[in-house]
Formats: C-alpha cells, structure tokens, sequence
C-alpha cells in the first residue's frame, strides 16, 4: 500500500505534466494562422512559476526541463536556451520559497514579473550575441506583459480548482521533514 | 531526530546546486550544439514532430470540425448579402470563362506553331495540414506528407490559388512548410509586367515585403508577383500575389493564397535544374592542348 503522502506526490506530478501537455496541444490546434497577430501568455511558463512557488516538490527541476524542452522542440525554437533560462528562473524561486511563504501575494506578483521581463531580455540578448533572427522586442513584451496579467488567473486556479498552496506551518514531506 | 533532518539538509543542498548547474550546462551545450550544427539538431526535431504530429490530428478532429461549424454558422447572419455578392460574381465569372476558353485555344494552337516544350516533370502531390506552429511569433504548418511520399526541402508548397511556402524539414510521415510570412522565410520573386526581381523576405506580418527591388520606381500597386528561380530550386512562374505600397512607403505584398484557411496544401516536385558544365563539343573540340605544358605537369 502506499502512503497518503507519496501518492498525492506522484498525483500532482502527473497533474502538472497533464496539464503542460494539454496547453501544448491548444497551440498546436492547426486553429488560425494569421500572421501578425498579437501573442498571448505564455502560460506554460506561468504554470511552471505558480507550481515552484507553492509546491517545489509537486514539479521538481527535472520535470519542469523535460516539459519546457518539449515544448522547446514542437514550438521551433532553439533547443535548450528557453528551457535553460527557466530552469535557472526557477531555482531562483525555490531558494526564496521560504522567504515568499511569509509575503503576500501582491509581492509574489512583484517577483514574478520582474523574473518574466528578466529571462526575455536575457534570452533576447543571448539571440543577438548569437546572430539569430528574432522578432521585434514590443512583441516579445507584448507577451510577456499578458503573461503576467495571466499570473493571478493561474494562481487562482491552482490555488482553488487544483487545491495546492503553500504549505502551513509543521506541514512535512514523505520523508518526514519540515518544509 | 531533528539533527539528522539538518545534516540532511546540508547535504542535499550543494549537491542539488550543482545537480542544477549540470542540468542548465547540458542545455546551454544543446543550444550551441543546435547553433553550431544545426542540421542534425533539427533531423533530431523533425524526428520527435513526426511521432506527435499525427496523434495531434486525431485528436483535434472534432475540435477543428467544431472550430470551422462556429465559423460557418457566423456567414450565416450575413447570408443574403452573401447571396447577392456570389451571383454578381458569377455573372462576371461567366463572361470570364468564355473569355478563357478563347484564350486556351489561341494558347494550345500558338504553342503548337513554335513548338514549345512544356516542363512535363512539374507533378504534385497534396498534403493536408495537420498542426500549427504553435508559437506566435513562427509561421510553419506540419502536413501529413514526407520521405514516404518523397518530398524533399526546399519544394513550394500551394493552396489552390498562390504559393504558401516551402518544405522546410522533413520526418518520415510529415514534414514542416514555412509559411512566407515567416520571419526566417526568404524568397526570389519576378514582379510582373516590369520584369524586376526582388527577395520575398517574410517579417510575421500578414503583407511581406519586397527587398532588393533593382528599381523600386517600376513599381505599381496591383502589379503581380511570380516566384523566379534564381534560387536554383525553386520552380519559377508560380503565382504568390500583388503588389501593395503601405503608408509607410514601403512595397509589399498581398499574397493570394489564402493564409487563414490551408487545409490542403500542394507540394510541387522540382528537381534541381540540370548545369551545363561542358563546354560543347562543337564549340570547342577535345583536342591535345597547345603550347606550354600546363604548371602542374611540369612536376617531376
């Protein structure tokens, strides 16, 4: 028999994992193509964000690479640099999770966007050191500024619909420790 | 109990930095391994598409199918209107046909007289779309033909009324079209009646422009755009759209095919065109060269 605690573990690691594939395959739909319309959230990335903020464990480091690397190689863009930057993204709000328990949500959204707006601009940076061609940077912002508009809507529904928050005070992990 | 949790702690913490910093250097690797050769990087691309891409399009059928009834249902608010406009259409349609007709037979009979050759190996084969890009910002389809059906990169790729693109990665059962509004998208073009060349170059707008144009100034709107073979590949001649001057002076293109609704996308056969390279035995008979002996040969 397993133990409560592992297997809701291993639930909301599928969860997260369904969830990404799904919003994969909203993008792949063969829906419009017109060019030149405006991009909207990225919600992957605010999926990916909203999880390592409440629950480190529920999409640990290795997950999350192999979910953004896929998406890195259906969506053509360079694969490795976006799934690299998330992951570096990521660490960053796992080593202040701690710190983030005791804010609100308003500061959480502060750090968020600041690290959304970080990883373009590096990314960006990265492409034109590389010579690579991008698309012009009000576009990348545009998207970026919807994704964090998006940010409270996915909290939200992690938060209510998925049950996952951060975790109270004396709550342990399956091995029986703190968190 | 609570010792043994803080030397825990100790331990996997560097051990995860550096886990981490592994993991981040073996992408970053990937990445320049993608910049540096890239072809490979992409077969490897092609290769996963190839296994999705089909899945993908079983399980969208049903949303597509309801995705195209919400788009018809809307046409119908607007039906007489419609109805209207079709008949006008048609009525100028037949006038039109009559005209081709003509034409047609004029064109059969002065072909015959000069004894034109017509290229017989321009065949075609039709794909249907079966994914989008999925990112805003790249304009490609995946389509349901590849290196089964023998296509190869770099072939055009038409819906029924212009040029859409050209094959740009091929897996076994699919292969990827980049569209002309792409950013990456480069192509020759012929503008017509003037005779200029130009460079098709996609900017992720719905009208590329046109660059390298030898005299702008012989430009019209409404003039047509061909695609030229100056590439090497591609077969000229193929219809891609008109000629639009922005307000911002510059010259673009609206294309003819319809880049909102590609469901079924033909891919045109081209081989590449055949080089001359000898010199022609008339012209300059294989006789035992004059004078000097040439450098190389003077080596012992």
């Amino acid at each position: 028999m397993i133990d409560p605690v592992t297997r809701s573990l291993w639930i909301y690691r599928l969860t997260f994992f369904a969830i990404a594939n799904a919003i994969l395959f909203w993008h792949l739909l063969p829906l419009s193509h017109d060019a030149g319309r405006l991009p909207g959230p990225n919600w992957m990335l605010a999926l990916a964000f909203a999880w390592v903020m409440r629950r480190q464990d529920y999409a640990p480091i290795w997950l999350i690479a192999i979910v953004i690397l896929i998406e890195d190689f259906l969506m053509m863009r360079p694969p490795g640099l976006w799934t690299a930057l998330v992951v570096v993204a990521c660490e960053f709000i796992r080593m202040r999770s701690v710190l983030m328990r005791e804010l609100n949500f308003v500061a959480e959204w502060a750090l968020i966007s600041g690290l959304m707006l970080g990883i373009v601009l590096v990314y960006r940076i990265i492409f034109a050191i590389t010579f690579l061609p991008q698309v012009s940077f009000g576009f990348a912002l545009v998207q970026v500024l919807w994704s964090i508009a998006a940010y409270p809507l996915v909290v939200f529904v992690t938060r209510y619909v998925l049950a996952l928050h951060k975790p109270s005070m004396g709550e342990v992990d399956a091995y029986g420790r703190r968190f | 109990m609570a010792k043994n949790q803080g030397d825990s702690d100790a331990f996997t913490g560097p051990w995860r930095l550096v886990l981490v910093m592994a993991l981040v250097s073996v992408l970053l690797a990937m990445f320049f391994l993608w910049r540096v050769d890239n072809t490979r990087m992409e077969r490897l691309r092609m290769g996963l598409i190839d296994q999705v891409a089909p899945a993908i399009h079983w399980a969208a059928a049903p949303i597509t199918w309801a995705n195209n009834v919400a788009r018809d249902f809307q046409s119908y608010s607007r039906l007489y209107e419609q109805n209207q406009q079709l008949r006008e259409e048609l009525r100028q349609m037949k006038a039109w046909k009559e005209a081709a007709l003509q034409l047609e037979q004029k064109n059969a009979r002065l072909l015959d007289l000069n004894k034109v050759r017509l290229d017989p190996r321009l065949t075609h084969l039709t794909g249907i779309v079966l994914a989008d890009s999925g990112s805003p910002f790249r304009q490609s389809v995946l389509i349901n033909a590849g290196a089964r059906d023998g296509v190869m990169d770099g072939w055009a790729a038409m819906d029924g009324l212009g040029l859409v693109g050209r094959i740009s990665g091929v897996g076994e059962k699919t292969s990827r079209v980049i569209l002309l509004t792409d950013n990456n998208s480069r192509l020759p073009v012929v503008v017509q009646p003037s005779g200029q060349r130009a460079i098709l170059s996609g900017d992720n707008s719905p009208l590329p422009p046109l660059d390298f144009i030898e005299n702008p100034d012989a430009l019209r709107a409404g003039d047509l755009v061909f695609s030229s073979a100056d590439g090497g590949v591609f077969p000229a001649g193929l219809a891609v759209g008109k000629v639009v001057v922005q307000a911002d002076k510059r010259l673009r293109v609206r294309l003819e095919a319809d880049m909102n609704r590609l469901e079924y996308l033909r891919i045109m056969r081209s081989r590449p065109m055949e080089a001359i390279n000898d010199a022609g035995a008339l012209v300059r008979p294989n006789l035992p060269v004059q004078g000097p002996p040439a450098p190389d040969q003077i080596a012992p």
